[in-house]
């Protein structure tokens, strides 16, 4: 197997407003677990790494939750930095998470980079007895910002693959957006400095 | 949604400032309560990078006379379509990123360091400043732009050199790496002028010795920049060459530089749990006794009212007697200036910084302006403008003339290179004061100096010290120093349904 650190990473983020399950999601699909009891913020999730296959080539997913700073808007500018996809989550069960999403996707499409792929996903997909957002209401939002959509269940597992799979398959029948971001040429690498220095060097 | 003031606050952090957001981060594995607050609707303070339509909003609000906010005078042009003649205009407002700290930060600098120990650099992107220019017409009128020599190889093929001057050059370039070492030479000499100790020292010439003094930084007249300040700053910048590659010393984290450090030592805060909230300012505070204990009793601009335990940038500022003063305009061009970042070093990485030093430049009423003028060249693969454009960030000493000493060096510049054909499409001028602030924990040049100062690492290590040992004290607790969060590496290999 190739090792991981060749593959091709993808970045992906996942936005949306507080409590319409987006770390839920995140953790389901990457970690295939559920906590039912844990309705609160997200603490101590950076970016989870994921690799994933699509038609036999093999991604890094590297998935960054929004840390809690979507509780007042106040996500950064360098957040968004470098996105190949954008995953805005709403929760099906709560008409304000749904109403909020026009705004998720403004500030979404004037941050990310030109050609970022959106994704939308209507969460909770197993309390449809509280169902206040019908999938077509969700389907038409998305259809309306030319992006993919489906419905989900963190809790009963019911599609936790199916928005990562699209959207990474959107992303590289991309080949310009896949480019965009790995053309690095002046990047300093400071992780592995320590070079020696004009100084040293100069015993003349 | 609950609201903040159900929450007694370990920490209170007042401004999204570098200096600030450092200290978000050093706190981020603390487990302390943390709220941290910024009165503007933008992360990054006094270092803050804005698009063209968050300009057009800054520059309204540092219009007005505010004391406390160490930004005044701000003024925007705009090229118009007709005076360009077919040369493309300005693209859209968020294709730009001007920030109001193009600081470069050297290699040898703990900031780096601490950035890397502390695992936020991978959210960096960081690139290198390459070459550095002297701009000078009382030396040589027809071709006033050389590259500074500042490695060995540099010095040796300079031909504007003779053998005398390399020898004495070297001479000096030797000793100030290790000046430390060697207080026979120049402790004598420590408070006298840079520009005499060169010359009485080292017999070096007037061109050598303005180089030399460039590398400084110094916003002073030469002849006034002390010999002790200066000899370290001069050993900085030599002994940073080299260390991330060949060919440069320095490097500026892409989108904004200081702005970019901030937003990801914020996000840093953020996955440790400390809440953000932004366009909430302190309006007042005051001491509160609660279970024996006291506490700071807060009311944001938000109009909630919190309760802290600790209180970090809740100071007022206050006016220095005499404070100084600095005169930037930030300059979007037409051109890629390409001239400017090519490297005649071998291995050495694309450029996206060139520093030019002006020295002498245009008409005889600049002489009112006797304080260099340094230009940090930023190209688009900074990410703060579109490619075929550069931005110009230019400072000096606040004077009488300083704005339009500044409006003229770069037009000279600009007609200097690439036989002039990158026109000015916008710029913004503004003044920054030196602030003092009543705690004395902020330190008051931090956002001034051209070059990021290590001294405010230093200030936020006692912060973090103070804070950590509230409770517990430091224990084994290292500054900055964090394990990678745990990143899961798992696979979804399972087949191709999905798609």
């Amino acid at each position: 197997m190739a090792s991981d650190e060749s593959l091709p990473t993808l970045k992906i983020l996942m936005i949306g407003p507080s409590g319409a399950g987006k770390s839920a999601l995140l953790i389901r699909y990457c970690d295939d677990q559920f906590d039912s009891e844990s309705s609160t913020a997200t603490i101590g999730v950076d970016f989870k790494m994921k690799k994933l296959s699509v038609h036999g080539k093999a991604y890094r997913l590297n998935l960054l939750d929004t840390a809690g700073q979507e509780r007042f808007r106040t996500l950064s500018n360098s957040y968004y930095r470098g996105a190949h996809g954008v995953i805005l989550v709403y929760d099906i069960s709560n008409r304000e998470s749904f109403q909020a999403m026009e705004r998720w996707f403004e500030e979404a499409e004037s941050n990310a980079m030109p050609g970022a792929i959106m994704y939308l996903v209507g969460s909770k997909l197993d309390k449809t007895n509280n169902r206040m957002v019908q999938t077509e209401e969700g389907q038409r939002l998305a259809e309306l910002h030319g992006c993919g959509f489906c419905e989900v269940s963190s809790k009963t597992r019911e599609n936790v693959r199916k928005p990562f799979v699209e959207i990474v398959d959107s992303i590289v029948r991309d080949p310009k957006l896949l480019s965009a971001s790995s053309r690095r040429t002046g990047t300093v690498n400071v992780g592995t400095g320590g070079g020696e220095g004009w100084g040293p060097r100069c015993s003349c | 949604m609950e609201s903040l003031s159900d929450t007694k606050w370990d920490v209170l952090i007042s401004g999204t400032g570098l200096q600030n957001s450092l200290l978000a981060l050093a706190l981020s594995r603390s487990n302390k309560k943390i709220l941290h607050v910024d009165e503007n609707e933008y992360y990054g303070g006094a270092e803050a990078a804005f698009s063209l339509q968050e300009v057009d909003e800054w520059v309204e609000k540092v219009s007005g006379d505010d004391p406390s906010n160490p930004f005044r005078n701000a003024s925007l042009w705009k090229a118009d379509a007709e005076a360009l003649n077919g040369t493309p205009g300005l693209s859209f407002s968020r294709a730009y990123t001007l920030t109001l700290s193009p600081q470069i930060i050297y290699s040898k600098s703990k900031l780096l360091a601490q950035l890397v120990s502390s695992k936020v650099y991978r959210q960096l992107e960081f690139q290198a400043v390459g070459n550095w220019w002297m701009y000078d017409e009382d030396t040589n009128e027809f071709e006033p732009l050389r590259k500074l020599p500042t490695s060995r190889e540099d010095v040796s093929q300079d031909k504007s050199l003779d053998n005398r001057a390399k020898r004495s050059l070297m001479k000096f370039l030797k000793f100030v790496i290790d000046y430390e070492n060697q207080a026979e030479t120049w402790e004598s000499h420590a408070d006298a002028g840079l520009e005499e100790f060169l010359s009485s020292q080292f017999k070096l010439s007037v061109n050598l010795r303005s180089a030399i003094a460039a590398l400084t930084l110094s916003f002073e007249d030469p002849h006034d920049i002390s010999v002790k300040w200066a000899l370290p700053r001069i050993a900085r910048h030599l002994t940073s060459i080299g260390v991330f590659g060949p060919g440069f010393g320095a490097v500026v984290p892409k989108w904004g530089g200081g702005a970019e450090i901030s937003q990801v030592a914020c996000r840093a805060g953020a996955v440790g749990g400390g809440v953000y909230v932004l366009g909430a300012g302190i309006k007042q505070s005051g001491m509160v006794t609660e279970d024996g204990k006291q506490l700071s009793q807060v009311h944001l601009s938000n109009g909630e009212t919190v309760k802290t335990r600790r209180l970090v940038g809740g100071a007022s500022h206050h006016e220095l007697t005499n404070p100084k003063v600095v005169s930037k305009l930030i300059s979007v061009v037409s051109s890629p200036l390409t001239s400017l970042f090519e490297s005649s070093i071998e291995g050495s990485p694309l450029a996206a910084v060139s520093v030019v030093v002006i020295t002498s430049f245009g008409t005889v009423e600049h002489k009112g302006q006797p304080y260099p003028i340094y230009i940090m060249v930023h190209s688009s693969e900074t990410g703060e403008c579109p490619a075929n454009q550069c931005v110009l960030y230019a400072t000096t000493m606040h004077t009488k003339y300083s704005k339009s000493a500044l409006e003229e060096a770069v037009s000279h510049l600009l007609k200097s290179i690439e036989k002039g054909e990158g026109k000015l499409l916008y710029s913004l001028y503004y003044e920054q004061e030196q602030q003092a602030s009543t705690d004395p924990t902020i330190l008051p040049n931090a956002s001034l100096d051209l070059a990021f100062n290590d001294e405010m690492l230093q200030a936020v290590e006692n912060q973090w010290k103070s804070i950590v040992a509230d409770d517990t004290g430091v224990g084994d607790a290292i500054f900055m120093q964090f394990e990678d969060r745990e990143g899961m590496d798992n696979d979804d290999d399972d087949g191709d349904e999905g798609v």
